[in-house]
């Protein structure tokens, strides 16, 4: 395998890598700072906030279910939604394929994975198509390549470099997307998979979602660079700073990079600098209590990338009405319900499944320990 | 694109004697040949060979896509074959000594041995990491480890230990055919010194059937890997002395034969287990633990077993450390005399 061409050598567009600040086409106040490019017509645009509101409102209604007692984990990605929709959008969906982290639910929903798919997985119903094996808002899903998530952090990073190396032998042209966070950077398993993308030029688009907190961790705390995307100088790949608040800033810039990536010049990175504005899980209840101040929620809350969408709609002439969003968002809570009375209609999947896809096929050792579950079931549970 | 394949035909020819290396090149050639999803990388594996020379010259004849070198890092190394292998491809990954898996430690046991239970088979892993290990060549604990039990403890992997050229080549090729993960360990210290018959014709060694080397009726001899050759040489000492010996080759661990070590204890009454391993969670505790449980009638005396000593594995006391034939001979003699 070849490795790929200098860095110095990548044709930008206007659209640059290692820039000092994050680049951005729409300001905190929804006026563009630079002219937006021709396909971004209102009509879009409301998709797009109309995608992003449906991640913000699902976020809303998981949180409600856990309080519920009804699913046991939810790692919200409310704050982060311009960062993952955008980022959908240079994704092929089951075409490309994409090694997630485990904040990705706005990533899949925007990538066409079916709610009533996701809910299951939090639910651990029998529609569940993991089969309730994985902790709640660990997906996977085969229709859209979406791979499936170990809580490990940094862990998918180098099995996405594999996958992309296996895409390039194949000579197809797809490519993989590796996503993860800033504290992911940190681990051994980043720097082993960026590494060996970059030697091997393996054709791996690697996306930071910088929220700027691992748990009570900041970046500061994390790492002593100035940031992360200039990282990927060191294993010779472009890397991009994009204000990740900013939908058609990541989008443009996502792009720009999987282009690259798809053009067979090897890896890139992309760090979307955005923020998680509540609690890293529901484990983390009181994050501003314990480990953030106010102030610094509140000037975040202020960045919020669904208004930032809602100013600029506004800006252009072409508002969102609060009769109309306040319609959205109903829309959205009823269709979460909906979901959720049918993933629990389906039961919950027995006991049997436990002994089931640890191989191919059951070995004997299984067979044993299923038969004696199956003893203590027909015996009457305890 | 590159077509992916398989091909069934294999050209028939007269039977060899070969060592374990060569056996263990010979699968890997012809599974490349048979099948263009089999991937081969790893450190020095391309132009040099690799340390042991198991891949030496499948560069040349495969080319530098399909047998490559990496960057150094077995975390890297594994994980991508875990990305290939749910890509589609069949990795077979070579990590130079057992005792280096531990920066790819996770990518195993999370990754690997994990993705076909967690996606609900919607991905799967089948790939292959062969790697050799085992002591008796001097080369101090970071080359002389046998590190197999941390493997046999995670439920996903397959793992498995040849100590003979017959089944060093077929039960690589099984794991390159099949559909799960598989850690494949190589007895370094046999590369060379255990020699035997291959047949000239394709054929596997599945994985999870044991094999009695000789048969015996006063005690059975159980071990796997290395220290194969030491069983024999106990085997032959005790049969002077007029003691017949059942010696049994695991061949691999997880699945293990259960069933035929079972049988075998329950018609010799007596048990001496014998890896090199140290004792404590060693996998032959296992074992152990299922023959009491399945032939406790049958039991003439406790089963015995012979183990590296709980010590990281020394350099000068190479020999020492590993439990020779003079050690199982005495756990056999005691055994006897219980
Ligand atoms: C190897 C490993 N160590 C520790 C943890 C516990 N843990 C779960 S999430 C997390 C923080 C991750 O932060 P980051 O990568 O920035 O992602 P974020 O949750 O902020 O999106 C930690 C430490 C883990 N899951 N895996």
């Amino acid at each position: 395998m070849t490795t790929s061409p200098p860095v110095e050598s990548l044709a930008t567009a206007g659209i640059q890598p290692f820039t000092a600040e994050p680049i951005r086409y729409v300001g905190e106040d929804g006026l563009p700072v630079q002219p937006l490019p021709a396909a971004y017509t209102p009509e879009r645009l409301r998709e797009l906030h109309a995608v992003m509101l449906r991640a913000r409102e699902f976020d809303r209604k998981l949180i409600t279910l856990l309080r519920q007692g009804r699913t046991t984990f939810y790692a919200q990605s409310s704050g982060m939604e311009a960062t993952q929709v955008g980022l959908a959008h240079s994704v092929r969906p089951g075409h490309d394929w994409v090694w997630p982290y485990y904040r990705d639910h706005t990533l899949a929903l925007a990538l066409g994975v079916p709610m009533f798919e996701l809910i299951s997985q939090c639910l651990g119903s029998n529609s569940d198509p993991s089969r309730g094996r994985q902790m709640p808002h660990h997906f996977a899903a085969r229709k859209q390549n979406f791979v499936s998530i170990s809580s490990s952090i940094a862990n998918q990073v180098p099995p996405a470099t594999g996958t992309a190396m296996a895409q390039k032998y194949l000579g197809t042209d797809e490519i993989t997307v590796c996503t993860f966070g800033d504290g992911a950077t940190s681990e051994g398993d980043w720097h082993a998979g960026m590494n060996m993308a970059g030697a091997m030029a393996a054709p791996c688009l690697f996306v930071c979602e910088n929220n700027q907190w691992a748990i009570s961790t900041n970046l500061r705390g994390q790492t002593a660079s100035e940031n992360i995307h200039i990282k990927a100088k060191a294993y010779g790949m472009p890397g991009f700073y994009v204000d990740g608040n900013d939908i058609v800033a990541v989008m443009e810039v996502c792009t720009h990079a999987a282009g690259w990536v798809r053009a067979g010049n090897g890896p890139a990175l992309v760090e979307c600098l955005t923020y998680r504005v509540g609690s890293h899980s529901n484990a983390d209840a009181d994050a501003e209590k314990n480990y953030r101040t106010r102030e610094e929620v509140q000037e975040w809350l202020g960045r919020d990338p669904v208004v930032r969408v809602e100013k600029l709609l506004e800006h252009l002439g072409h508002p969102i009405e609060s009769e109309e969003r306040a319609a959205m968002i109903a829309a959205v809570h009823r269709e979460v319900d909906e979901q959720v009375i049918r993933a629990e209609a389906t039961g919950q999947p027995d006991w049997r499944i436990m002994f089931e896809d640890v191989y191919s096929d059951m070995p004997a050792h299984l067979r044993e320990e299923a038969a004696m579950m199956r003893a203590e079931q027909e015996g009457g549970s305890r | 694109m590159i077509a992916t394949q398989e091909r069934q035909d294999m050209p028939a020819a007269e039977p060899r004697t070969i060592n374990l290396i060569t056996a263990v090149t010979e699968a890997l050639h012809e599974e490349m040949e048979r099948d263009s999803r089999v991937v081969l990388f790893g450190q020095d594996v391309g132009a040099r060979g690799g340390v042991f020379m198991a891949t030496a010259g499948l560069q040349a004849t495969f080319g530098k896509d399909r047998v490559f070198d990496t960057p150094l890092s077995e975390a890297s190394i594994v994980g991508a074959a875990v990305g290939m292998a749910v890509r589609g491809l069949r990795p077979v990954a070579e990590i130079q000594f057992a005792d280096y898996m531990g920066p790819g430690f996770d990518q195993i046991i999370s990754q690997a041995a994990k993705m076909r239970y967690r996606s609900g088979g919607q991905y799967t892993a089948p790939l292959v990491i062969r790697t050799p290990s085992g002591g008796g060549v001097k080369g101090g604990h970071h080359h002389s480890q046998s590190p197999e039990s941390y493997y046999t403890h995670t439920p996903g992997l397959k793992v498995v230990m040849p100590s003979t050229p017959y089944d060093a080549k077929g039960l690589l090729k099984a794991a390159i055919r099949g559909e799960d993960p598989v850690i494949f360990f190589e007895p370094k210290r046999l590369y060379r010194a255990s020699k035997g018959e291959v047949p000239g014709h394709d054929y596997i060694v599945r994985i999870g059937e044991a094999v009695i080397r000789r048969e015996g009726t006063d005690l059975s001899l159980i071990g796997y890997g290395g220290v194969m050759p030491d069983l024999e040489r106990a085997a032959d000492a005790l049969a002077a002395e007029g003691v017949s010996v059942e010696v049994i080759d695991l061949r691999s661990l997880v699945p293990w034969d259960k069933e035929l070590v079972v049988a075998s204890v329950q018609k010799t009454g007596r048990a001496v287990l014998v890896s090199e391993a140290p004792r404590i969670s060693n996998f032959m505790g296992e074992v152990a633990y299922s023959i009491q449980a399945a032939a406790f009638d049958s039991l003439l005396a406790p089963v015995g077993q012979v183990a590296g000593f709980d010590t990281p594995y020394p350099y000068v006391q190479d020999k020492v450390y590993l439990p020779g034939p003079n050690r199982i001979t005495a756990a056999c003699v005691q055994a006897l005399n219980y």
